[in-house]
């Protein structure tokens, strides 16, 4: 138990560090991009008017309001004392909305989204790797060259194909939108279809990409464990095949595993691509139009909650990971 | 004349490589283990002792396929049987394996009591984790292990503990014959010790009731067991009584490994197999005649024309070469005594 002690305080240490790092990397990041919000948001609103008085008023109040006219330091210490407080001020694009609430018309959409597909995208590529590895023959032939291919397009590529394939030529599947644009949300049946047929194409073009990379990480390990001495002296005592294929893939899963936690960022990056590719509502195109509307909170905000989704999720893989293998514990213990 | 655990008829193994090629690494063997004897198979790498070891288990798995020939098992042939049947009541109950790389044997995510439980499990499905856990305890006990090794995991024991663990297992199921596959080779030296020790007590106090030990160690397999067998590219060339292959070997190629560990004064020194000018042939397409006769000093014109038989040299001995005993032997002392 000393062992799983030490592994857990160090990852807890290093999710901390990182934590702070995304703090401070998400504060600063944005703001250092030429031009003033501020100042486009100003303009968009004294359209017209021509008292430069008036305007410089309306400047200054804009200003004050968004914190702007303080320094970067002290906007920096007030940013993580009200983030702390759960307020991440108003959106500059969508003022007077707020970023929480903004965010919280998205955040659902994201995770409904990514967790599914990755999970999914996980399980089925690690099930057709360990039965590539198994059964070798054509499966192996047709499986191992399709997965090269899949998990080596970029994650937009997946999408654009999907969407061509899909929803373009076939015309099988709508090809933007969380939902059609002319229901109100609400519970009908009619919604709930809308919903589900929208959720198809981002969810898949997720899945196919998870698999690729998957399929090939497994069926190499599962290649390596079944030649493993173990599995030669385990049927020499007589144990049966099936049980030995549940050492083999077990142990071949776990390299599995902490892949998954190094790829879920990538992963979860990749996925908020395919939501812009199909103008999913969810946190990737509002990262998308916060960049584009040089919305300082907004983006903040977003890839904060995007960097502690992935650090809550690597740190969770990783403390069952020194769970599920004894080495772990042996090596943290000497 | 004791009665034989195992014996084995012209048994022929192959393995079949992925492009398709036979490599015949067991090649018409016959031998035979009495009660309380133990055999000693010395050869260089790669002249098939593994091979053996796996074949004679009777369960093949690719790339190795079983071709002909018979294995008797105190009394009972299993190289006709259905492979689950002897998975069932052979493997670990009659017949055991120590593999040559013990140190990874151990499936690295499972704890040695619940590898046992699998083990005892796949033969006797209703026995309790209670009735295990005490049969493995005490089995611990008498071998000198102590018990805690069970809750362990194979990375918390040091690499002589695991290789004693792996053999406290393959004798879990009190098997007739244990086949050892360089058990100590990969362990320092004092581990080393342990492990020929504690193979000396399974067969001292009747846990197993013989032993088929292959090591590249022949001071080794002189001090541990009865008779020797000489292994070369597959074929037996020569059987004798230790202590006879050891001072009197026949056929040039035991000569060869022998004499590369002997001093005439002395007698035995301690060092490993030395190197034999020239290599082994080619398992692929091995030569029609005599095998060794690329690397014969004595080799004529008959040796490459067909395959030579082993041949009774009396005593219980026999050796695969064309020439009389009295030449070779005769041979080989001058060339001691010159040394
Ligand atoms: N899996 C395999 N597939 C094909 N050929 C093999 C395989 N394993 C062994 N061989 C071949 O069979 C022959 C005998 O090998 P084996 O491992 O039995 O030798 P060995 O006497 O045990 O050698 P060592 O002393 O190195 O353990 C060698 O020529 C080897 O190349
Ligand atoms: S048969 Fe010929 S080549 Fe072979 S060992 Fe005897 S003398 Fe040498
Ligand atoms: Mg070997």
């Amino acid at each position: 138990m000393k062992g799983y002690r030490n592994y857990f305080a160090n990852k807890l240490i290093w999710f901390g560090i990182t934590l702070v790092a995304a703090f401070v990397l998400n504060f600063f990041l944005p703001r250092l991009m030429p031009g003033n919000p501020v100042a486009a948001i100003v303009a968009r609103l004294a359209q017209g008017m021509s008292n430069t008085a008036g305007v410089q008023a309306i400047y200054e109040q804009y200003a004050k309001l968004f914190g702007t006219d303080k320094t970067m330091l002290e906007q920096f210490f007030l940013y993580v004392r009200n983030v702390f407080r759960g307020d991440f001020g108003y959106s500059f694009s969508q003022y007077p909305r707020t970023v929480a609430d903004v965010i919280r018309a998205s955040i659902w959409w994201t995770i409904f989204l990514q967790f599914p597909a990755i999970i999914v995208g996980w399980v089925l590529g690690n099930t057709l790797g360990a039965m590539a590895a198994y059964r070798k023959g054509g499966f192996d032939k047709v499986l191992l060259p399709v997965s090269i291919f899949v998990s080596s397009l970029p994650a937009f590529g997946m999408a654009v194909i999907l969407l061509v394939i899909f929803g373009v030529t076939l015309k099988w599947l709508p090809t933007s939108g969380g939902y059609g644009y002319d229901l109100i949300p609400n519970l009908s049946w009619s919604f709930i279809w809308s919903v589900i047929v929208h959720y198809q194409l981002p969810f898949w073009s997720i899945v196919l990409i998870t698999i690729g990379g998957q399929a090939i990480g497994m069926r190499s390990m599962a290649i390596y464990e079944l030649n493993a001495d173990y599995v030669k002296y385990s049927r020499f005592m007589g144990i049966k095949d099936g049980k030995i294929v549940r050492y083999v893939f077990r142990n071949a899963m776990l390299p599995q595993v902490t892949g998954l936690a190094l790829a879920v960022g990538t992963m979860v990056g990749g996925a908020l691509v395919a939501e812009i590719i199909f103008s999913y509502p969810g946190l990737g195109s509002t990262i998308l139009t916060a960049v584009l509307g040089q919305d300082y909170p907004l983006i903040s905000a977003t890839t904060l909650i995007v960097t502690i989704m992935v650090l809550i999720a690597n740190f969770v893989i990783e403390i069952i990971y020194g769970f599920l293998d004894p080495r772990i514990k042996a090596a943290q213990a000497d | 004349m004791g009665n034989a655990v195992l014996e084995v008829n012209e048994l022929t193994t192959k393995y079949i490589t992925r492009f398709g090629e036979n490599i015949y690494a067991v090649d018409h063997v016959s031998l035979k283990v009495e009660e309380g004897k133990s055999l000693g198979i010395a050869g260089e790498s790669g002249c098939g002792k593994s091979t053996l070891a796996l074949s004679l288990m009777g369960y093949y798995f690719p790339p190795l396929y079983y071709t002909s020939g018979q294995i008797i098992i105190d009394g009972q042939n299993i190289s006709g049987m259905d492979p689950d049947e002897v998975r069932k009541a052979i493997l670990g109950k009659e017949i055991a394996y120590i593999p040559q790389s013990a140190m990874n044997a151990l499936n690295p995510t499972q704890r040695i009591i619940n590898f046992i439980e699998d083990v005892i499990e796949a033969h006797k499905p209703y026995a309790t984790k209670k009735e295990i856990y005490d049969q493995a305890k005490s089995l611990f006990e008498v071998l000198g292990l102590p018990a805690e090794v069970l809750n362990k995991y194979p990375v918390e024991l040091s690499g002589g503990m695991k290789q004693r663990t792996v053999i406290a297992i393959s004798v879990i199921l009190s098997p007739q014959i244990l086949i050892a596959d360089e058990p100590s080779s990969a362990l320092d030296v004092t581990s080393q010790k342990m492990v020929i020790k504690m193979l000396r007590n399974l067969m001292d106090s009747g846990l197993i009731k013989s032993m088929i030990f292959i090591t590249h160690e022949l001071p080794l397999l002189y001090n541990v067991t009865d008779d020797i067998m000489v292994m070369y590219a597959g074929q037996i060339v020569e059987k004798a009584g230790a202590h006879e292959m050891v001072f009197t070997p026949i056929h040039p190629y035991s000569q060869g490994l022998m004499g590369s560990i002997m001093v005439p004064e002395s007698g035995l020194r301690d060092k490993k197999l030395t190197a034999i000018p020239g290599v082994p042939p080619n398992l692929k397409n091995p030569p029609s005649g005599c095998r060794f006769a690329e690397r014969c000093k004595y080799v004529m014109p008959e040796c490459r024309v067909t395959s030579i038989p082993l041949r009774d040299a009396g005593g219980g001995r026999a050796y695969r070469c064309i020439l009389p005993k009295e030449f070779l032997m005769e041979a080989y002392e001058r060339e001691r005594g010159e040394r």
